[in-house]
């Protein structure tokens, strides 16, 4: 890496926005983000006509050279870069800054004095009350994410729409509940007994709950993880509260006569709201109890939110048709950095904008951590650079998960491999190892979709044979791949072979192919084939047997043989005729497959095995539904020679029946239906398994 | 209304028609009352099931035709349920282990313990053994291979075992010392020529001589195919004379031989991508790996120039023997395909 300058000043990039496209000489794609960063300046992913400066490295790309040109906008190669950090002045170092970018700063710097009042406002008035009531808590010994907890609506960052529908409805509540919640609303969430609050952690989902609640005139009621929430317990209501949630159930009538009060002392009226936080985290200690709140909230007269983290959760599904989904997103930094700025202030601690963007990308704008983050850095100093920063969301950093599709993005992509690129072998690999067996289908499937950064231009013979060279190169690297993962899956199981299978499988062909991907068209970086094809290849496989087994007494081939020269040669036996000749031919071709024992099932295996002319689709097409239906009718009349029984053919009355009691004769038939189930005995067995089902749900009924 | 190829399929050693040494052999070993365990070996379509049942025959006599199938079910040691399809007659019995994929040596350690240990119970049987047909024996696994050993000794006085196999080169060597080799070699054009003549005399046509021959040069020495083709190309052109005959192509051929032509049309990574779906598509149609690999390579040769020849063949060998051994078959075939079209690059901007 290139040393960049000492700067004109630590600011001196304020006030100025970049982008950067194609490779510096001398950086990588990371390291000239930070520098723009460290020194103030933002960074845009994509060019407008506010952009200050472009700074253009080579094989920059097409469409951003594009806007360049159409805004008019300035550039930068590298040196120029690296001379604007070297001499331009900051507004610390007394360097001009036009009057809007200054007025932004001067009224930002506003904002944060008079939040940080507000703040210090509120403090004393609390002290003061804990100065009188004797609370065991002093303000000054919570944490930070207590003590700086939102209070107004206003404080909390982001997802404002959200916050004001679930404040509508809390408002609106008493009337919906009077109009038996068949009013929508304006924002239609009136006909709903609940809502569903989902997004990522430390976002303050929990804490809007509780706010709006409160600001509605409702006693928040908070059952999370921490609490049994089992069928049982949320049925009875014995819960950790000893209280029972039927009282919800009956709201404001009975409460005038049982003085219900739960363990923290809070009086439960029809103004309580029962916030279920963490619903996801109802897990094998609380069986059922998710169906249970689903039962519950269908007749709850209190307000009940739901908060879980991933709305897409299977075992939400119950709560997901009774509720009203309200996601949360990630808030903007920018409205993070000015709370974070805010608190900052009130606790005298000089940390600049671009470090504290710094920590909340890095922890994903977790307000929560970040204060955490911040809280514990305060014991220690009361300073903090742009490296302490980035040192210390480095330390805090969340594993997060990455999709596959993700790291094929990076895989792939032009910046990973690239001469300037800063990642070791083994911080490629660990891509690898983020899941090793989706990985390398997903590097399969998709490396031939890049635009390869090691051929420039594809319109030449010398080009096209040296982008020939790199296919083949990680084509058979792949192979390579796929003999060690046999030696890896197979009886002896090489475990210790992985990283060798991540270097053939993932790194060798990335690192050959690597280029911009699109997003677009036929090159879409798309999920592997190879799994879908395989359970179709197992499925058809299986249905070639079963052919096979009944041709046996007949034909000595196996498998492959039938496949590879009887289904051909049938073809104009038993499915050509009925193209050509329609409902005339049905009669033949039965007699045809007849003499082979193969039933309509194995008709339609034969049909679907066929590719290329006698692919299933177009056959089929050419196969009238008439005769279609013709077939199916006269095959099921006739009967047909059968090669053998298969087991789970002749059926048997599931055990657990059995424990059952005896069906009561007169009850299980009618007088007419007597000699039917008589005549024919698979249907006497039907009538006595409906029997049975319709008592065992009679006596569920009564219990 | 049997397909030809069934119905005119020998019964007895007598009705065979080519490999008469082979013939003469297996009669005086049916006829010995020391019959060995056999390993019958040769290409697919070259008569090993015919033959089979035809010494069963001569063993047993005209009862053993009576067939019956049969499911048997299975206890895997992790009790999982297999199911096994048996064919049997009251003196011998034929399954395919290799259905059951890796559990295989349940079903041979079950199967052959329980037949072996029990004796011929019917008196007027003319052998005292039972004949156990194993087909697909090359694809037994090794554990299924050596789970085999013991019993083929241990019970040699009930049992006779019968493997039957495409090649012999992944039987285990204890396997094939315990077995009297029989390699049933595919029939030559004229062989093949003439069962076509036999069959046409009994159906009742006139075959001309060129059809025949036509059509015993497309079936590669498969005389099932050659029998299957026969009998689709009468269906189809009623005029066998006519000198524009052509051979019926299987639909899976004719796709490979797409395959072949896109790899020849235009080399980039497109392309490939065309060809991998192709794959998919025959892949999963059920149409072996080696035997696509096989016919696109055969196609790829006959129109590429004669310098190229021995390369495409050479990776072609390479990229099957991988095949063999790894498990996602179409990794391989595509590296191949890259292969050959960075080859054929080579080769055509070397000319200009």
């Amino acid at each position: 890496m290139r040393t960049p300058p000492a700067p004109a000043s630590i600011d001196c990039l304020s006030g100025l926005s970049f982008v950067f496209t194609g490779e510096l000489p001398g950086f990588s794609r990371d390291e000239s983000v930070s520098l723009a960063k460290r020194y103030g300046g933002r960074v845009v992913g994509q060019p407008s006509s506010k952009t200050s400066f472009v700074v253009l490295g080579n094989n920059a790309g097409p469409g951003k050279l594009k806007a360049i040109e159409k805004h008019n906008l300035r550039t930068l190669d590298e040196d120029g870069f690296m001379n604007l950090i070297a001499t331009r002045k900051g507004p610390s170092a007394g360097g001009k800054v036009d009057d809007k970018t200054r007025k932004k700063m001067e009224k930002e710097e506003e904002e944060i004095k008079q939040g940080a009042e507000e703040l210090a406002r509120r403090e004393e008035a609390a002290s003061l009350m804990f100065l009188s009531s004797g609370e065991a808590i002093s303000r000054l010994t919570q944490l930070w994410t207590v003590r700086y907890a939102p209070k107004t609506l206003k404080e909390i960052c982001g997802n404002k729409g959200q916050i004001e529908k679930l404040q509508q409805w809390l408002v609106d509540w008493p009337g919906s509940s009077k109009s038996d919640f068949k009013k929508p609303g304006k924002n239609g969430t009136n006909i709903y007994r609940a809502m569903m609050i989902t997004g990522p952690p430390g976002i303050g989902k929990t804490t809007s709950a509780h706010l709006c609640a409160q600001l509605a005139g409702f006693t928040p009621i908070e059952m999370n993880a921490s609490d049994a929430r089992s069928k049982k317990l949320i049925e009875s209501g014995a819960n950790t509260m000893n209280q029972s949630l039927d009282k919800w159930l009956t709201g404001k009538g009975s409460l005038k006569t049982a003085q219900s009060v739960n363990a923290a002392g809070v009086e439960i009226t029809s103004r309580s709201c029962l916030i279920m936080d963490e619903v996801d985290g109802m897990s094998a200690g609380d069986r059922g109890g998710v169906g249970a709140l689903a039962a519950l909230i269908k007749k709850t007269h209190v307000p009940i939110i739901c908060i879980a983290n991933d709305r897409g959760a299977q075992k939400l599904k119950p709560l997901l048709n009774c509720s009203f989904n309200l996601p949360f997103k990630k808030p903007d930094a920018v409205m993070v950095r000015s709370r974070i700025m805010t608190i900052l202030y009130k606790e005298k601690m000089k940390v600049p904008a671009n470090v504290v963007d710094q920590l909340v990308e890095g922890a994903q704008a977790d307000i929560r951590q970040v204060l955490n983050m911040l809280s514990t850095w305060r014991l220690s100093s009361d300073t903090m650079g742009f490296d302490d920063s980035k040192a210390l969301v480095k330390m805090n950093e969340k594993y997060a998960t990455i999709t596959p599709f993700a790291i094929i993005q990076k895989l792939l992509g032009p910046y990973m491999f690239s001469p300037n690129a800063r990642e070791t072998l083994n911080d490629k690999m660990e891509l690898y190892f983020h899941d090793h067996s989706f990985v390398p289908l997903f590097v399969q499937e998709n490396y031939l979709k890049t635009t390869p950064s090691l051929v420039r231009k594809t319109d030449t013979p010398p080009e096209k044979l040296k982008l020939l060279k790199l296919m083949d190169r990680a084509a058979s690297s792949l192979s390579d791949a796929d003999i060690v993962d046999s030696l890896i899956h197979g009886p002896e199981q090489h475990w210790s072979l992985m990283p060798l299978h991540a270097v053939t499988s993932t790194v060798i062909p990335a690192s050959c192919m690597y280029g911009n991907t699109s997003y677009t068209g036929p090159n879409t970086i798309s999920f592997p084939q190879w799994l879908g094809q395989n359970s179709k290849q197992n499925k058809l496989m299986r249905q070639l047997g079963d052919i096979q087994v009944r041709m046996r007494l007949k034909v000595s081939g196996d498998k492959t043989e039938i496949r590879q020269h009887y289904v051909p040669a049938l073809f104009p036996h038993i499915v050509q005729p009925l193209m050509d000749d329609g409902t005339s031919a049905v009669d033949e071709v039965i007699e045809r497959m007849d003499k082979y024992f193969l039933s309509k099932d194995e008709w339609d295996t034969l049909v679907e095995l066929g590719v290329g002319s006698h692919k299933d689709e177009g056959v089929l097409k050419k196969v009238s539904t008439a005769t279609k239906t013709s077939f199916t009718k006269k095959y099921n009349l006739k009967v047909h020679p059968v090669p053998f029984h298969k087991a789970q053919d002749l059926g048997k009355l599931p055990k657990k029946l059995s424990a059952e009691p005896a069906p009561d004769l007169e009850e299980a038939y009618d007088v007419s239906g007597w000699s039917n189930a008589t005549n024919t005995q698979p249907n006497f067995g039907t009538r006595m398994m409906t029997t049975f089902r319709m008592r065992t749900m009679t006596t569920r009924r009564n219990q | 209304m049997s397909l030809w190829v069934d119905k005119y399929r020998p019964k007895t050693l007598d009705e065979l028609s080519y490999h008469e040494g082979l013939t003469t052999r297996l009669r005086s070993l049916a006829n010995s009352g020391d019959f060995p365990h056999l390993l019958v070996y040769g290409p697919s379509g070259a008569g090993k099931k015919t033959r089979i049942s035809c010494v069963l025959r001569e063993l047993f006599g005209k009862s053993v035709e009576r067939l019956k199938i049969d499911q048997r079910v299975f206890l895997t040691p992790s009790k999982r349920k297999l199911d096994v399809n048996i064919v049997q007659s009251n003196f011998h019995i034929e399954l395919t282990p290799s259905d059951v994929g890796n559990y295989d040596r349940v079903v041979i350690q079950d199967l052959l313990k329980e037949i072996a240990q029990t004796q011929q119970v019917d008196l007027s049987a003319k052998q005292r053994f039972k004949v156990v047909v194993i087909n697909e024996a090359d694809l037994l696994s090794r554990d299924a291979q050596a789970a085999l050993r013991r019993t083929m000794e241990k019970y040699m006085s009930n049992l006779r075992i019968i493997l039957c196999a495409n090649s012999t080169s992944r039987l285990i060597a204890p396997i094939k010392s315990r077995c009297l080799l029989v390699r049933v070699a595919a029939p030559s054009l004229e062989e093949i020529q003439a069962v076509l003549q036999q069959v046409a005399k009994n159906v009742g046509f006139d075959l001309p001589p060129e059809a025949s021959e036509k059509i015993a040069e497309e079936s590669n020495g498969n005389l099932r195919k050659a029998m299957l083709v026969l009998e689709t190309l009468k269906m189809q052109s009623k005029d066998l004379n006519s000198p524009l005959l052509t051979i019926p192509k299987p639909d899976w051929e004719s796709y490979c031989h797409k395959v072949a032509d896109l790899i020849m049309s235009e080399q980039t990574p497109a392309k490939v991508m065309e060809v991998r779906g192709k794959f998919y598509e025959l892949l999963s149609h059920c149409i072996p790996p080696t035997v696509i690999l096989k016919t696109v390579a055969d196609r790829l040769v006959d129109k590429m120039d004669e310098s190229l020849k021995a390369d495409v063949m050479y990776w072609a060998a390479f990229y099957e023997r991988r095949m063999r051994i790894g498990n996602k078959k179409i990794f391989h075939l595509e590296a191949w395909v890259v292969k050959v079209m960075s080859l054929y690059k080579v080769m055509c901007t070397s000319i200009y």
